[in-house]
């Protein structure tokens, strides 16, 4: 039915791949011929056909019960994440404290999560964190609500972070270098349950 | 000390923040972020399994390796912003790897092959309409083209993204597409 010498000297894969590059640059031969046109426009079908398959069954995936969520979430490694171990000075000589570095990278989202406006990426510790009294730099990425004022929230989300740290360790924090990478659009109305 | 992780709360409209800002996150530890990802994409990956396994019966399995896999591997993510296609591609090699197995399986055990996909209750049960026509089509497919088709289709790959993962020139992928696309719209042609 469809045979290279019925698409004007084109052969179907030309065509296919021609689809997938959104028809750029423009091909006169293949735009011109009806048989061309004819197999494009049956390739384009069969996309439109499968799009709307796809959205049914990723549909019907989404309002399946959640069990599958919460097997995936209790099988991950959350010790993975831990990092070095930050200590902590404690007034009895035998006794030794830390806390991790992955869980100060929570204290670090959580405060920036406070802060409105502003969501905290990518928190970096940089310094020798295992020696107390070492000088240590914070990086942090984050991305801001369209139309917020960016060097305020920037403040804001500084302030929040040094006293978070403050409060739950005893690095010596030399810096706090907040890179805004991004930003996002108010939330959309919620859907969860 | 994981538990500071656990119970880190959410007050802010983190389910709307950009694939980068959750990848990135998710890389830190943070769960919540992760989670949001599974929904994000979960649904997408279930489909894209069920379609290269030819059932659901595995699917649930092969998806949750998947995410341990991407959770154990997500601080080796260069760009956060391509954390969808990352999945596709970690579910796309899982599925596979559970073909491969199944077939093994038969080869020892060739008194017992599994019923062939378009024999499953799923599929059974469609009837109808062009989109049914085309699941029907797609089961059909030869494995590779089927690949090829999901990894391009489903996973929205570029062709050299496909070439790598499959292992084959980017002009074999071009083939394998316009082969499948070639057997598909004449399957949907005969159907109308």
């Amino acid at each position: 039915m469809i045979s290279s010498d019925e698409l004007s000297g084109h052969t179907f894969e030309e065509l296919s791949d021609y689809l997938d590059r959104g028809r750029t640059p423009a091909d006169p031969s293949i735009d011109s011929s009806p048989e061309c046109q004819t197999a494009l426009s049956g390739m384009q079908r069969l996309r439109r056909t499968h799009r709307a398959l796809l959205r049914r069954d990723v549909q019907r995936e989404s309002e399946r019960e959640e069990s599958w969520v919460s097997s995936i979430l209790q099988h991950i490694n959350l010790e993975a994440r831990a990092g070095r171990d930050i200590p902590i000075s404690h007034p009895s000589p035998t006794a030794r404290l830390s806390v991790t570095e992955g869980a100060v990278r929570g204290i670090l989202r959580a405060a920036g999560d406070n802060v409105p406006g502003i969501i905290v990426g990518r928190c970096r510790l940089d310094g020798d964190v295992a020696n107390l009294g070492a000088p240590i730099t914070v990086r942090v990425d984050a991305t801001v609500m369209e139309g917020e004022n960016i060097p305020a929230l920037a403040d804001q989300l500084r302030e929040a972070l040094y006293s978070a740290l403050h409060q739950h360790t005893e690095l010596s924090v030399a810096a706090v270098d907040i890179t805004i990478r991004d930003l996002y659009q108010s939330a959309a109305p919620r859907r969860r349950k | 000390m994981t538990t500071l992780l656990q119970r880190e709360p959410a007050p802010h409209p983190l389910e709307s923040a950009s694939d980068l800002t959750l990848a990135d996150r998710a890389a830190d530890g943070d769960v919540r972020a992760f989670e949001i990802l599974v929904r994000r994409y979960g649904p997408l990956m279930r489909v894209y399994a069920s379609r290269v396994l030819g059932s659901n019966d595995e699917m649930d399995d092969v998806v949750q390796e998947s995410f341990i896999t991407a959770w154990q591997q997500l601080p080796t993510l260069d760009n956060g912003a391509a954390v969808k296609s990352w999945l596709m591609r970690i579910v796309s090699r899982k599925s596979v790897d559970r073909v491969r197995a199944r077939r093994q399986h038969v080869d020892i055990d060739l008194t017992d092959a599994p019923a062939p996909a378009q024999h499953s209750p799923h599929r059974l049960a469609e009837a109808g309409s062009q989109t049914e026509a085309l699941t029907r089509a797609l089961a059909d497919l030869p494995e590779d083209q089927r690949r090829c088709w999901t990894l391009r289709e489903l996973a929205e790959c570029s062709y050299g993204d496909i070439a790598e993962e499959l292992e084959l020139p980017v002009s074999t992928v071009r083939g394998l597409l316009a082969r499948a696309r070639k057997t598909l719209l004449h399957e949907m042609e005969e159907w109308r």
